[in-house]
């Protein structure tokens, strides 16, 4: 058995809109480790959530998916009918949603919806998706469980909503759960807990967690490895401890030096700031994309520029290392 | 001190409905809070969602009329002055620039508008000063006949701030300025905000959830929970020295971009409070971890220390015969 659960190659998303074809997600690859969290950082707008919702083959109406390779657990999903892509979903790959309002159905009790994967994918009786809903909401922290099945989801607050959405997604014992934004919704007293509770739940059941986030804090605080994304590619990938410490794109350390970060960057001092705007990606698109805002451009970055990889940590520069 | 706005003992409750056939009940969004903005700081106002912050920045805008207790700019009551008077020296930006901005106007004519209510100047010379702000917010003139639509949320974000700085306000009241932008435009309006206060001598009152924001920007914080201030302190104290469980709890939530650190544990319960039913005594003690047997019967009042600007309201800090409660602050 490999130990890679998530092995997506050269993936692309493409959206028909009425001024031509927008190129959401550019030729990215990415690695999932078993029982590993990858969290992928950028920007609104960077094909972020396009990136979960391919692989989950969730796309909506118009958006149209290419991959050289999309393998789950070993077998290649990239032409993989919507049915095979139905029984995984819910099953042996989840997700969690930012919003816990609208992922979950107002008609419909807690217990119900906890229920409902479990009995389709594992033709469980009601007592036995019943048992497992309270093991479950027991295991997220949600005080008396077994009342709580019989709630509706607007009697429930912002973060036991998402406990219960995280509950939901490990129903079936999935071995890949994809999250997107899980916390950016909530208060941040309220993040450190969910967060912690994901950690926690990813050392006991061993799940690979493949994080979608625009907030670099999460990202330092939880990651094994960080794919930071721009404009629809990927232009930075590594592990977590040498991205933050030694990051090689100028956009990652562009960014990094953006945020205040108490006892480190001088109070009332200037931050750092990326002047310009996100270039457009409709049509063809040529070349390094940062480099309408990027400090160090010339005329080369006018092609793509190369792939650099020192120790599994790899990004697309003509520069060694940002200075 | 130099008192530009004080807040008195404020106070504002909603009437809620809970469906067709139960009672309306009283929300307390504001309890009783007691605050003075001195010329020429950064006065943060940061607490979680529904912790009243927002509705306080709404009553010191004149905006939302208080229940109870007042609101005094220099000495005298913002309900006496008048609401024109209180907007040529108090102005908001508010938090989403996609919802603050009329989208059928140009950039100009929003910018114009507080000129135009007011009466100042010819038309010329209100395009010669909107032309004027618009420069010192850093967009480019040509942006003067373009329509919201048009523009980046930065630069939306850019045209509320020189909205509200077209009538030389004394205090700009910022709600979440920047939670709804990415960091890399984030960090470019708070560039853009403190280069602004030293160039015009502002006052600001900054409300936001983001700690690590109000640490950079902030001269002093006021951290709120359910309707109640619970610390108030210089910004230095407060990072170096929190003393309010709550305080602790949310400078421990601040994730910084630092990987080996790990996940904080805040020490907090779940049990998160009904504002509608508030828990008695201290409101935080359902969640608090240090608890003890006075928190849930009496409510801490917010003591100022000796001698000292701070204050908290918990009673892991009691008073001592030098601790004298804050004046006029009801609870």
């Amino acid at each position: 058995m490999t130990d890679t659960i998530l092995d997506v190659r050269g993936l692309s998303v493409d959206i028909a809109t009425a001024g031509g074809v927008l190129h959401a997600v550019r030729d990215i690859s990415l690695k999932v480790e078993r029982g590993k969290t990858l969290c992928v950082v950028g920007e609104s707008g960077c094909g972020k959530s396009m990136t979960s919702l391919a692989i989950m083959d969730l796309l909506p109406k118009g958006a149209r998916r290419s991959a050289a390779a999309l393998s789950f657990a070993g077998e290649d999903l990239s032409r993989a009918p919507g049915k095979r892509f139905n029984a995984l979903r819910g099953n042996r790959m989840a997700m969690i949603f930012q919003e816990p309002m609208t992922a979950l159905n107002p008609a419909y009790t807690i217990g119900d919806q906890l229920a409902e994967p479990y009995r389709l994918h594992r033709g469980a009786s009601a007592a036995q998706a019943r048992d497992r809903a309270v093991y479950l909401l027991d295991k997220v922290g949600i005080a008396s469980p077994a009342e709580r099945l019989g709630q509706y989801p607007h009697q429930l607050s912002g973060g036991l909503r998402q406990r219960v959405m995280i509950a939901m997604a490990l129903m079936c014992e999935p071995e890949l759960l994809i999250a997107d934004e899980p916390t950016t919704a909530l208060d941040v007293t309220i993040q450190a807990q969910i967060l912690r509770l994901l950690a926690d739940l990813q050392k006991e059941f061993g799940v690979a967690i493949m994080l979608i986030t625009h907030d670099l804090g999460v990202v330092a605080r939880i990651a094994d490895r960080v794919a930071v994304m721009y404009a629809g590619q990927v232009v930075e990938e590594g592990p977590a401890a040498a991205l933050f410490s030694d990051p090689r794109h100028p956009y990652t350390r562009g960014l990094l030096d953006c945020i205040p970060v108490p006892g480190r960057t001088a109070r009332g001092g200037r931050l750092g700031a990326i002047p310009g705007v996100v270039p457009s990606l409709v049509g063809e698109v040529h070349g390094c994309s940062f480099r309408d805002r990027c400090p160090h451009a010339r005329p080369v970055c006018a092609e793509d520029p190369p792939a650099r990889e020192v120790d599994g940590h790899r990004w697309r520069c003509i520069l060694e290392k940002a200075a | 001190m130099n008192a530009l706005l004080t807040a008195d003992a404020l106070t504002r409750s909603f009437e809620v409905g809970q469906g067709m056939f139960r009672r309306r009940r009283t929300l307390h969004a504001v309890n009783g809070v007691s605050l003075d903005i001195r010329k020429g700081e950064v006065l943060a106002i940061v607490g979680e969602s529904g912790c009243g912050k927002s509705t306080l920045a709404r009553m010191l805008l004149g905006l939302l009329p208080p229940s109870a207790g007042a609101i005094t700019l220099e000495g005298r009551n913002i309900r006496d002055l008048g609401h024109k008077t209180v907007a040529r020296r108090v102005q908001p930006v508010f938090q989403d620039p996609y919802s603050s901005l009329n989208p059928r106007r140009t950039i100009a004519s929003i910018v114009a508008l507080p000129l135009e209510v007011h009466g100042v100047g010819t038309a010329e010379e209100r395009r010669r000063k909107v032309l004027d702000i618009l420069d010192r917010v850093g967009l480019p003139q040509r942006f003067a006949d373009r329509y919201p639509r048009e523009l980046s949320g930065g630069q939306r974000q850019r045209v509320a701030i020189a909205r509200a700085l077209v009538m030389n306000p004394e205090i700009v009241i910022c709600d979440e300025p920047t939670s709804a932008l990415d960091v890399s435009v984030q960090s470019q309006i708070l560039n853009l905000l403190m280069d602004l206060q030293k160039e015009l001598g502002l006052t600001y009152v900054f409300i936001s959830h983001n700690l690590a924001v109000v640490e950079h920007i902030a001269t002093r914080v006021a951290v709120m929970y359910l309707g109640r201030v619970v610390e108030l302190a210089d910004t230095d104290s407060l990072f170096r020295n929190p003393r309010h469980p709550y305080t602790q709890a949310l400078l421990a939530s601040v994730l910084t971009p630092e990987p080996g650190l790990g996940l904080p544990d805040t020490h907090l319960g779940v049990a998160f409070p009904d504002p509608l039913n508030p828990p008695p005594g201290c409101s935080f003690h359902p969640r608090c971890p240090r608890r003890f047997e006075p928190c849930d019967k009496v409510t801490p009042a917010l003591l100022r220390d000796a001698g000292g600007e701070n204050a908290v309201a918990c009673h892991l800090y009691p008073p001592s015969p030098a601790n004298a409660s804050l004046p006029k602050t009801k609870n």
